[in-house]
């Protein structure tokens, strides 16, 4: 039994082998072949995974890199140009849940809203329920508040450091400042600058870049300047009760702007919503604002007329009887019936003179100054916002005859600063700047727009409008002040209004080599009491701007001078002109 | 003889092991403390930053004008309160009163000369 049970084992096992052995070519490439299907099927799986996983956008996120991307990024410190932080980040704690982990998601819900009762249930409840792997609950919580989440003891919610924006000066500055949003990204002014030149990583938080890789942005603002501008003009946006004020400081030899201010203004700590109807009142006034910038224009006009060479210092101009072009005449507000010479025509502040002037120089002539000054054309600087100026499309006589004078030609203040700064700098028109920059680069970047002839012209009407002129209040004195004033007549409905006027004032400092150019602005001011009832800019304007020189002049460390400068006008002074800039004011 | 070699060398052999894995222990320890010593930095830095804008805060020049009005008896700076070096003359030479008369008097050398190191204010 057993013996033929192992023969026949025997048997089979030869027999297999002997079978293997005579069609064992065939059965063993066979194999073969489907051993190479087989890896090949596997190898284009694989190749179909690697096509899979190279084409699918969503990479497989880890906790940190969600929590990475979705964290504030860090930004470098703003400081002012004397080194004081004007917008710095500080590390803040954010609290975010991980849906997926989550057990019991009314519990959390429950439980998180008690201890932050702003955040809204309902919404958290759907964040929660959403297929995310990582949302935020709040962002930027106290210290307590995390203490009392972290007792809490949920699982899948945590927290995470985020970088907060932080302006310790408030409102000081806001409008160059700008703003950022919870994600740390800029959304006005310098904030939105630093943005869009790269200075900002808002993906990778602070804490993992180099901290040597974000070096502080200096700007050209100081601090001080600004705060003392800001108290100045909001006095006497009380005193005048007008509807807003704002003013600069432009340094005119490098084009820095050393100090800006639009009231009313915000702060950037909570910074408004400015598509709100209700905010439109707190855009920047000098940058985004544009306004008729009444007779701080007839600078522009009359240094076009002297640069032609039309008019000399000399000339003389009839303004004995109103002008009449068309339907419209054109008067003088302090009419003087009188043929008069420039310089009074600058100091009278005649609108007849000025008009006069302009059509010396020819419609198209002025057109061409005005672009040359930059004055129809958008300007713009670093702060993201700008505005066109609003240029009548049908530029007739009327228009320039109007347009001399500061009526008809819609401009941002900043561009008329820019160009008046030229006026008096020599002749070099330049761009201003927020950020700091010295008189070479300045100069490097900046077009020579009229002759050191004119400027020095100009300097001298602006000094002599200040000591027998309109703008005397704003004479402080030690410091050589030039200035203009201008009273632009505001539009109501389609004419120009009696009482409601938009008053400007220019002053520069000092007249014979100038530092700073001031401007003051006031939309709507009313006459203060013992003013006699006047609302012109020399009451409000002009008084504010002296009292800012008085402020900010010895804040710039410029002790006044004991005695006014001996030769303030040699150019013209060969001329035989310019000699009375002080004479008179002393009569 | 060749048995005092194996020794020697199996012992130095565990030597090195043993200061080998100290080493390397060692090394996780200190790369352990470099890391805790790094996160310390990085807190300290972000409180220093914090302690800056809080400093700027307090130090903001509307603060400053505030309690300046409300707590110092002072007065705001007046232009002519400013000088410039340049302005303030120059010392002029000692007027010596006395010292002309005990001149005219012909007794002139008992007085110091000018500018001399003396002792009373009158010769400084």
């Amino acid at each position: 039994m057993k013996v033929a049970f192992m023969q026949s084992l025997r048997r089979r096992l030869t027999g297999g082998a002997t079978r293997l052995l005579s069609n064992g070519a065939d059965k063993g490439r066979g194999r073969i072949r489907q051993l190479i299907l087989l890896i090949g099927v596997a190898y284009l799986g694989i190749a179909a995974k690697l096509v899979h996983l190279g084409l699918s956008h969503e990479a497989p996120q880890t906790l940190k890199s969600a929590a990475d991307l979705a964290a504030a990024g860090a930004r470098p410190d703003l400081i002012d140009r004397n080194g004081a932080i004007l917008a710095t980040d500080v590390k803040t704690m954010s609290v975010f849940a991980e849906p997926r982990n989550i057990i019991d998601k009314d519990e959390a819900v429950e439980l998180v809203t008690a201890v932050l009762p702003d955040v809204d249930a309902h919404d958290l409840r759907e964040r929660l329920n959403s297929k995310k792997g990582f949302v935020w609950i709040k962002r930027q919580i106290t210290a307590k508040e995390q203490n009392e989440i972290y007792r809490l003891g949920l699982p899948g919610i945590g927290f995470w450091p985020e970088n907060k924006r932080i302006y310790p000066n408030g409102v000081l500055g806001a409008h160059v400042i700008g703003f950022v949003d919870k994600d740390n990204i800029g959304i006005a002014g310098m904030e939105k600058y630093l943005d869009t030149q790269g200075l900002t990583d808002p993906h990778v938080p602070g804490f993992q870049l180099d901290p040597e890789a974000l070096k502080p942005v200096k700007l050209s603002l100081d601090l001080k300047a600004t705060q003392a501008l800001r108290d100045e003009l909001s006095q006497g946006l009380e005193k005048y009760k007008a509807k807003a004020a704002a003013g600069a400081i432009l340094d005119v030899n490098t084009g820095e702007v050393v100090a800006l201010e639009s009231l009313p203004d915000f702060d950037p700590n909570d910074p408004p919503d400015m598509t709100k109807p209700a905010n439109v009142g707190k855009i920047n006034r000098i940058n985004v604002g544009t306004y008729e910038m009444g007779s701080t224009f007839k600078a522009l006009t009359i240094a076009m007329a002297l640069d032609s060479g039309k008019v000399s210092l000399g000339s003389h101009v009839d303004a004995r009887e109103s002008l009449r072009s068309g339907r419209f005449t054109i008067h003088d507000f302090h009419a003087t019936h009188r043929v008069l010479s420039v310089p009074e025509v600058f100091t009278h502040s005649s609108n007849i003179g000025t008009a006069r002037m302009a059509l010396m120089v020819g419609v198209q002539g002025h057109q061409a100054f005005l672009r040359k000054m930059g004055q129809l054309d958008r300007l713009t600087t670093e702060l993201p916002e700008s505005a066109k100026p609003q240029v009548p499309r049908h530029w007739g006589e009327l228009n320039t005859m109007t347009i001399a004078f500061g009526q008809g030609l819609n401009v941002a203040p900043l561009q008329a600063v820019m160009a008046v700064a030229a006026l008096v700098n020599g002749g070099h028109l330049m761009k201003p700047t927020f950020l700091t920059r010295d008189v070479d680069a300045a100069m490097a970047s900046s077009e020579k727009v009229i002759s050191e002839q004119t400027s020095e012209s100009m300097r001298y009407l602006l000094r002599s409008n200040a000591t027998h002129g309109s703008a005397g209040f704003a004479n402080i004195d030690g410091y050589y002040v030039g200035g203009k004033t201008g009273t632009a007549q505001k539009i109501v409905g389609r004419r120009y209004s009696n009482d409601k006027v938009f008053n400007t004032f220019m002053a520069i400092t000092p007249a014979d080599k100038p530092k700073y150019l001031y401007l003051v602005i006031y939309d709507q001011p009313e006459a203060a009491p013992g003013d006699g009832g006047y609302h012109t800019a020399a009451y409000n304007a002009g008084r504010v701007a002296g009292s800012l020189i008085r402020r900010v002049e010895p804040l710039e460390g410029h002790a006044p001078f004991a005695a006014p400068p001996v030769h303030p006008f040699p150019l013209i002074a060969r001329l035989g002109y310019g000699g009375d800039a002080d004479k008179v004011g002393k009569e | 003889m060749w048995r005092l070699v194996h020794l020697f060398a199996i012992a130095a052999l565990i030597g090195s092991a043993g200061y080998v894995y100290r080493i390397k222990y060692q090394t996780i320890l200190e790369a352990e403390q470099i890391v805790k010593l790094k996160h310390q930095i990085n807190k300290t830095k972000d409180e220093i930053g914090v302690l800056h804008a809080e400093y700027e805060h307090l130090a903001r020049p509307d603060r400053v004008q505030e309690l300046a009005d409300k707590l110092l008896q002072m007065q705001p700076l007046a232009l002519n309160q400013i000088a410039r070096v340049a302005d303030i003359p120059e010392k002029s030479a000692a007027a010596d009163s006395i010292g002309h008369k005990l001149e005219e008097l012909g007794l002139g050398m008992t007085t110091p000369s000018n500018g001399a190191a003396g002792a009373t204010p009158a010769s400084r």
